[in-house]
């Protein structure tokens, strides 16, 4: 029996945020814009589905008077990050047999 | 990119092999300018120490390890400007700067003890209506002793080795690594040593430690950006 991928995680952009979070302490929001070739409406979209799911914290504060946004995963995105690249590889094996 | 796009299973893997990557590239974007800028100081001001005692030259009264506390000003100006630049935070980055804060930390307090202990222990000394004295055996003459810190740069050296070390270790950057490995060398040698080779030994930490290291980075740096 499959596990069943998590859809807010199985999608390009948020699965890519997501991957860029996992790695490191917190991004600003121009950062993962860059990496993720996104537009800032788009992205601005999917961060916040990310942040109602309860996978990644966002805090808005100002630097040098311009807003800056910044993201961080949370202990819950990690578990659930996880889980849905387990079930990729759990697809992915069974694929090969 | 889009979020339309339905992705397999496949290209959701190579998509987050593909993002952790481009994460762990932006990172370690050290440039080495830092550690080019201390191994240069330190580096210089230990082997211009070394031949000005071993040449016995006469530079006045000018005192070359003054260098390194000049050299502070553009350190503290590269670290502000490294912070603003700075758009992606690690838990290692925040314990790398702990760590090299508390060093720099540390080396003003060695200083501080090197100054003050010395005047402190003689006043001490006459509280209780003490001196020391150093007698030549030879001519049997008595002079007054004024305490100081035996062999100052094995300290250095030695605390040079933290951060370098651990910063190698933490890092997987085996220059550093070597460059901390070869501080206690050069600190255990130090130990047996008359002070102009001390002098010599703490350049050679500097260069060793930071210098080469920095080097190497900047080089790195540089074929990152042309990529």
């Amino acid at each position: 029996m499959f596990k069943e991928l998590d859809p807010i995680l199985h999608s390009q952009l948020r699965l890519a945020v997501m991957s860029l979070l996992i790695g490191v302490k917190e991004a600003e929001f121009t950062f993962i814009k860059d990496k993720t070739n996104s537009t800032a409406g788009n992205l601005s979209v999917q961060v916040q589905k990310l942040k109602d799911a309860g996978y990644i914290n966002v805090s808005k504060q100002f630097k040098d008077n311009y807003p800056l946004t910044t993201c961080s995963i949370t202990k819950q995105g990690i578990i659930a990050f996880e889980d849905y690249v387990n079930a990729l590889q759990e697809y992915l094996q069974m694929a090969k047999k | 990119m889009s979020i339309e796009k339905k992705l397999t299973e496949k290209e959701s893997l190579q998509l987050i092999t593909e993002m952790i990557q481009k994460a762990k590239a932006s990172h370690f974007h050290e440039n080495g300018t830092s550690a080019i800028l201390w191994g240069s100081v330190i580096g210089f001001c230990g082997l211009f120490s070394f031949f000005k005692m071993y040449y016995q030259l006469n530079v006045g009264g000018f005192d070359v390890w003054l260098l390194a506390l000049f050299a502070l000003v553009p350190q503290i100006f590269l670290a502000i400007k490294d912070a603003r630049k700075n758009v992606v935070k690690t838990d290692i980055q925040l314990a790398m700067n702990a760590i090299w804060t508390v060093y720099g930390f540390s080396i003003f307090a060695l200083i501080f003890y090197f100054n003050v202990v010395p005047h402190a222990t003689t006043q001490l000394l006459a509280n209780d209506n003490e001196q020391l004295l150093v007698k030549n055996l030879t001519t049997d003459v008595v002079n007054n002793w004024k305490p100081y810190i035996f062999s100052q740069s094995s300290l250095l050296i030695l605390l040079y080795a933290i951060p370098t070390l651990s910063t190698g270790i933490a890092r997987k950057f085996k220059p550093m690594l070597i460059g901390g490995l070869l501080c206690y060398v050069f600190f255990v040698i130090s130990c047996f040593t008359a002070t102009k080779y001390d002098m010599l030994l703490n350049g050679l930490a500097g260069i060793f430690s930071w210098l080469i290291p920095g080097l190497i980075l900047r080089n790195r740096f540089n074929q990152a950006k042309e990529l």
